[in-house]
């Protein structure tokens, strides 16, 4: 029997006064972790808000966890656990009530996971959110969602603001998360370095357009920078594949993002050296790519 | 009404005691003011009405248009709820929240008049419909609220609603049938009285069913 894919987004559109997403296709299967990789505007908000039901698409389809979006949400989020950098707790309300009242709502909530992420977060239960540090307060929202054990994992930029210890926590704890084959975890960022670091599927938006999606592995495989030296009055021919190329004399420099030991033996003699690409560098140059293939 | 509303209800009760065990506190000061004779009545009166309004005001505007703004609305909304059980528990709980403090000091207020000596019975018709125009110049508010997230829109609908008090005094309790009747050592329960009554009734129903016909229907929620 196929599982239900935890998320899946067919030719959605939403349109804004100044921004519009197009034609967004996405699927998450249980047990992935997605970093959703988008430079500012780019559009990882509005495709959260899409899959969390607080906007509804113009055209296309958004289902969680098999549910349609934004009709059934309130039976999808029994499900859903969900965190924006952006998300405020109740000021005047103690950490302890939050816990209680989210506790009292969902059934898998489990108290000693969540007691044990109280320790390991250092936070203090009784203090009211108003007087928690923002670092704090991302923690406290994440041990809401995380200790209720959701199917799925929402998170809106959860590690924006956080110094690099509290991120380091973090990211173990979303690895932790996984470690039920039936959960999964959207993570949008523009941080690569997370992304990097926990997911197994990664998908590049840019500008309201889905301009890659694949796994991690995959992407780190496929884009290789070329240095290649030519003869003296060469000329490099048209290559397939090849997303850049930047010519300094007889020095060239080529980005491909299909690279095979085929294409290295097509380049011949000439390779100077092959270098393996970060996932800032290859997110940054797919980026560039479409933009310019879109001629913006 | 399921589990989970009431729950989220029960939550805006915790949220806001303080508010209405303060303002409830303030309106019966004003009253026990009130009590002390005919020169205190006006003052003690001033802070009743003050803190009906002001507590109205202040509920609407933490509970929904705070919420929004500080970003706890997304908190709730993360909440296994639609935008429509959002929409309903708000007014379902914030009329519960305003009418707890709004009985004890409307019931405060009416008992006042009744029972002190040198004031007429005469006042109780005025004194019952000025008590339910409170209720839906705070529905009104409600009604708003949870239509707009312009702070502007906003301020409009408080200075708006607050200027309908004044003109309800001035102008409902210059009606000849009411007013003749003011000083009367009896209460005169004309059909003036029924029918201000009536369009008081109109308005609470009117704008605490606009929010189930339209905000709880908007796809988009920002």
């Amino acid at each position: 029997m196929t599982q239900t894919k935890h998320i899946e987004m067919r030719k959605v559109r939403k349109g804004f006064r100044f921004f519009t997403l197009e034609d967004l296709s996405l699927d998450l299967e249980p047990g992935q972790i997605m970093g959703l990789v988008g430079p500012n505007g780019a559009g990882k908000s509005t495709t959260i808000r899409l899959l969390t039901g607080l906007i509804a698409p113009d055209a296309g389809e958004v289902r969680v966890l098999g549910h349609l979006m934004p009709d059934n949400q309130a039976i999808a989020k029994r499900d859903i656990g969900f965190v924006s950098d952006e998300m405020r707790l109740f000021g005047h309300a103690t950490l302890a009530w939050h816990m209680q009242f989210v506790a009292s709502i969902y059934p898998g909530w489990d108290p000693q996971y969540a007691k044990t992420l109280v320790r390991r977060f250092n936070l203090h239960p009784e203090q009211n959110v108003s007087g928690l540090s923002s670092g704090e307060h991302v923690k406290a929202v994440l041990l809401l969602a995380l200790a209720r054990r959701p199917r799925l994992l929402i998170l809106d930029e959860p590690t924006s603001g956080l110094d690099p210890v509290a991120r380091h926590e973090l990211l173990g704890e979303f690895m932790d998360v996984l470690r039920d084959e039936d959960r999964s975890i959207l993570f949008s960022s523009h941080n690569t370095v997370d992304v990097e670091r926990i997911s197994d599927r990664i998908t590049f938006i840019d500008r309201g357009r889905l301009i890659d999606s694949s796994d991690k592995e995959d992407f780190l495989e496929r884009w290789r920078r070329i240095q290649l030296q030519l003869p003296a009055g060469a000329k490099l021919p048209d290559l397939p594949h090849v997303v850049s190329r930047v010519v300094d004399g007889q020095f060239v420099t080529l980005t491909t993002n299909r690279f095979s030991p085929d294409f290295l033996s097509f380049l011949g003699s000439g390779v100077r050296e092959v270098q393996r690409m970060s996932l800032e560098e290859i997110f940054v140059a797919n980026v560039m790519h479409h933009r310019e293939a879109r001629g913006l | 009404m399921n589990t989970l509303a009431r729950k989220l209800i029960a939550k805006d009760f915790y949220l806001h005691r303080w508010l209405i065990i303060g303002s409830t506190v303030a309106g019966l000061i004003g009253l026990l003011i009130a009590a002390e004779g005919k020169i205190r009545f006006n003052i003690g009166m001033l802070i009743w009405l003050t803190t009906i309004v002001g507590f109205g005001v202040v509920l609407a505007m933490f509970a929904i248009a705070n919420e929004r703004k500080e970003r706890t609305l997304q908190f709730v909304l993360s909440l296994p709820i639609s935008h429509g059980d959002y929409v309903r528990i708000k007014v379902v709980g914030l009329m519960l929240c305003f009418l707890l403090a709004w009985a004890i000091l409307s019931a405060g207020a009416v008992t006042l008049i009744a029972v002190m000596p040198n004031l007429p019975d005469g006042l109780l018709p005025f004194a019952v419909l000025l008590c339910g125009f409170l209720l839906a110049n705070y529905s009104v508010v409600l009604c708003g609220a949870l239509h707009t997230a312009s702070e502007g829109m906003m301020t409009l609908v408080i200075v708006v609603t607050n200027m309908a008090i004044t003109l309800f005094i001035f102008m409902v309790g210059a009606l000849p049938s009411l007013n003749d009747h003011l000083q009367a050592p009896a209460p005169v329960w004309n059909s003036t009285f029924w029918n201000v009554l009536a369009v008081e009734i109109a308005t609470l129903l009117v704008t605490l069913s606009l929010p189930y016909l339209v905000a709880a229907r908007r796809r988009d929620f920002n």
